[in-house]
């Protein structure tokens, strides 16, 4: 469905994407997790050619077998909402404060599979329905600031539904939610993926979200893809030192730890101007190699997957 | 949304009657004594105070306001000291023209600027966005009169098409149109000016917000974009400033009509004010008021009705 090849985007302060190849199924849900600044909202934005306009892409992008690379705006255009599809982080300010739901909705349906506005208008309530939102038919008559986070979440949700995408990213779609309601819409992700065969990328730096709702994950530090693998092999066999930074450092509710101080990975996430030009986990990396700061790692295969990272090189 | 327009209502009568106050208490304080601007330096004590008498004005200052006011309401606001006819009669005369070039020039201005102000934005940076900002930067530093002189110079001196000046009246409906036409342009290009940028600015703000981003992941094409979400978002501040220079427009006819010797309302103030026409001055000040507190309410009414979270809107 998706397929992104050596992918690089330079922005003016440093590299937000170094040779990122991945693909996507159909119906399949990827899980993309990493730090703030990892680049995996980079990456998101790349596959709707919504990059900022000061990144410099470099690599191939395919969707639906057709060719990106380098597409210009007018060529993206057609295929947002119809291919593929993105939601954001923020619900509260991702809906026009001055649009009824129900022309937010409708809207996508007239301008590009021309539907009349009766028809439009049954189909945005399906949709609404669809994604569990109560009281449809009253909502679509609301203004976005009538709804909660969640609702309007919803509301998001429909709308990217609203072309049948192949494809839906959701970028940290529950990051300002409540954790019940953040569960739900997760869940929620999980049933429209499986029922519309509709592949889903599901960017979170949260851990439990993207087991709980993905087959596979690839795990992004300083703009590299760093591993890959089936979800479930990563979180409890991780390779990457990273991934098991990133692992032993996630909350959890075990009463051993409540009186211990969290793991944390050390140092921090370095700006773009100073990644280091071999493995971009070099300097906070605890098994470190001489040769890691000066050379990038090749990625080498794991048990489901692939992790770039020295310490796997198969001994001469 | 019943409360809200009672209460902007209310407000609106309310600033409208303190404006009469003002305005009659700064007339009052005023030095110059308007039964020896009518009588002349030569006229004999007992004389003025006969006048004085016969004007009212002996009479204590809330008396006199009282009566002044009660009179206004009816459209009664006494007689005018140097024209010696009522002055009710001497505004209406010169209403229409002063309400032509306002309303003309609000209008050019609201054809002219939204659409510039929202072609820069789209372009943000770039040369079309470019050319704009250094017009309307020249726009807003040229004052009005010299840019009604420039205007008169091409369009009536050198090339002859339009009138330099005067008004043939209302009985030759062409003529009086083409008396009209420069005097609007040059109240319109400033406020033009001044409307593209706040345009181009309002819309680049609502343009880094997040449902803009929403509209582009959603397929929808950019001209669509901008017509359909960002211009409404940026209606408030747009609206607003339309407010404010429905007022400086109404204002700035005293210049205009000056330099077009155009007979209305800015002229009549200017002439009263060299007559000491104490009373016509304070008529029309508080008519100017009343025309901006009215733009200011309209304004108001106009919020409402563009951002439905100012009053709770339910469907």
């Amino acid at each position: 469905m998706i397929r992104v090849e050596g992918l690089s985007a330079a922005l003016p302060q440093g590299q937000a994407l170094r040779d990122v190849s991945l693909s996507v199924a159909r119906g399949e849900r990827l899980g993309l997790v990493g730090e703030s600044g990892s680049g995996k909202s980079m990456l998101g934005l790349a596959l709707m050619g919504m990059v900022p306009d000061a990144a410099q892409l470099s690599g191939r992008i395919a969707l639906d077998g057709q060719d990106m690379t380098g597409a210009t705006e007018a060529a993206w255009q057609p295929l947002r909402a119809r291919k593929v599809a993105m939601i954001f982080q923020e619900p509260m300010t991702a809906l026009d404060p001055l649009v009824r739901i129900g022309e937010t909705v409708m809207e996508p349906l007239i301008l590009h599979l021309k539907m009349r506005r009766r028809d439009a208008r049954a189909r945005a309530l399906d949709l609404l329905a669809e994604t569990g939102l109560t009281e449809p038919e009253a909502k679509m008559r609301q203004y976005p600031h009538q709804l909660s986070g969640g609702q309007r979440q919803r509301v998001l949700i429909a709308l990217a539904l609203a072309c049948d995408p192949g494809v839906l990213i959701a970028d940290e779609p529950t990051t300002a939610l409540d954790a019940q309601i953040a569960l739900r819409i997760t869940d929620l992700l999980v049933r429209l993926s499986r029922d519309r065969g509709m592949a889903l990328i599901f960017i979170s730096h949260d851990l439990a979200a993207v087991a709980r709702a993905t087959e596979r994950l690839a795990v992004m530090y300083g703009g590299d893809l760093v591993e890959t693998g089936a979800t479930a092999e990563v979180l409890a066999n991780p390779r990457h030192p990273y991934t098991q930074g990133l692992i032993a450092a996630r909350p959890r509710p075990d009463p051993a730890m409540i009186r211990k101080r969290l793991p944390v990975i050390p140092g921090t996430v370095p700006t773009l101007g100073d990644l280091p030009r071999g493995c971009r986990f070099a300097g906070r990396c605890a098994a470190e190699l001489p040769r890691c700061a000066g050379t990038r790692p090749a990625p080498w295969p794991t048990a489901s997957g692939q992790a770039a990272c020295h310490l796997l090189e198969p001994a001469p | 949304m019943t409360r809200f327009l009672i209460r902007r209502a209310a407000g609106f009568v309310l600033t409208l009657l303190a404006v009469s106050v003002v305005v009659f208490a700064v007339m009052s304080m005023l030095p110059g004594d308007p039964a020896l601007s009518i009588l002349g330096i030569e006229a004999s004590p007992e004389a003025l105070a006969a006048m004085r008498s016969q004007l009212g004005l002996d009479a204590p200052a809330p008396a006199r306001y009282a009566a002044w006011a009660l009179g206004a309401l009816k459209g009664d606001f006494g007689t005018s000291y140097a024209f010696r006819v009522p002055v009710g009669g001497l505004i209406a005369e010169r209403l229409p023209l002063t309400l032509s070039l306002a309303l003309g020039a609000m209008a050019v201005t609201l054809v002219l600027a939204p659409g510039l102000g929202m072609a820069a934005a789209a372009r943000h940076g770039g040369p079309g966005d470019w050319a704009v900002m250094v017009l309307s930067q020249i726009g807003i530093a040229v004052p009005a009169f010299w840019m009604s002189i420039l205007l008169i110079l091409l369009f009536a001196v050198r090339l002859g098409w339009l009138p330099s000046g005067g008004f043939p009246g209302w009985d030759q409906p062409l003529a009086a149109l083409r008396a009209l036409v420069l005097p609007v342009i040059a109240l319109a290009l400033v406020q033009s000016a001044v409307l593209a940028r706040v345009t181009r600015s309002a819309a680049l703000e609502v343009m880094r917000l997040d449902f803009v981003r929403t509209a582009r992941a959603t397929g929808l094409p950019r001209r669509r974009i901008l017509w359909r979400h960002v211009l409404p978002n940026a209606l408030i501040p747009i609206v607003t400033i339309i407010g404010m220079q429905f007022a400086a427009i109404v204002t700035g006819t005293v210049v205009i009509e000056s330099v077009f010797s155009l007979p209305g309302l800015g002229r009549l103030l200017l002439q009263s004010i060299a007559n000491r026409d104490l009373i016509t001055v304070q008529a029309l000040v508080l008519l100017f008021a009343a025309i901006v507190v009215t733009a200011n309410f309209l304004v108001d009414l106009a919020y409402v009705a563009i951002d439905p979270r100012l009053t709770g809107r339910q469907s």
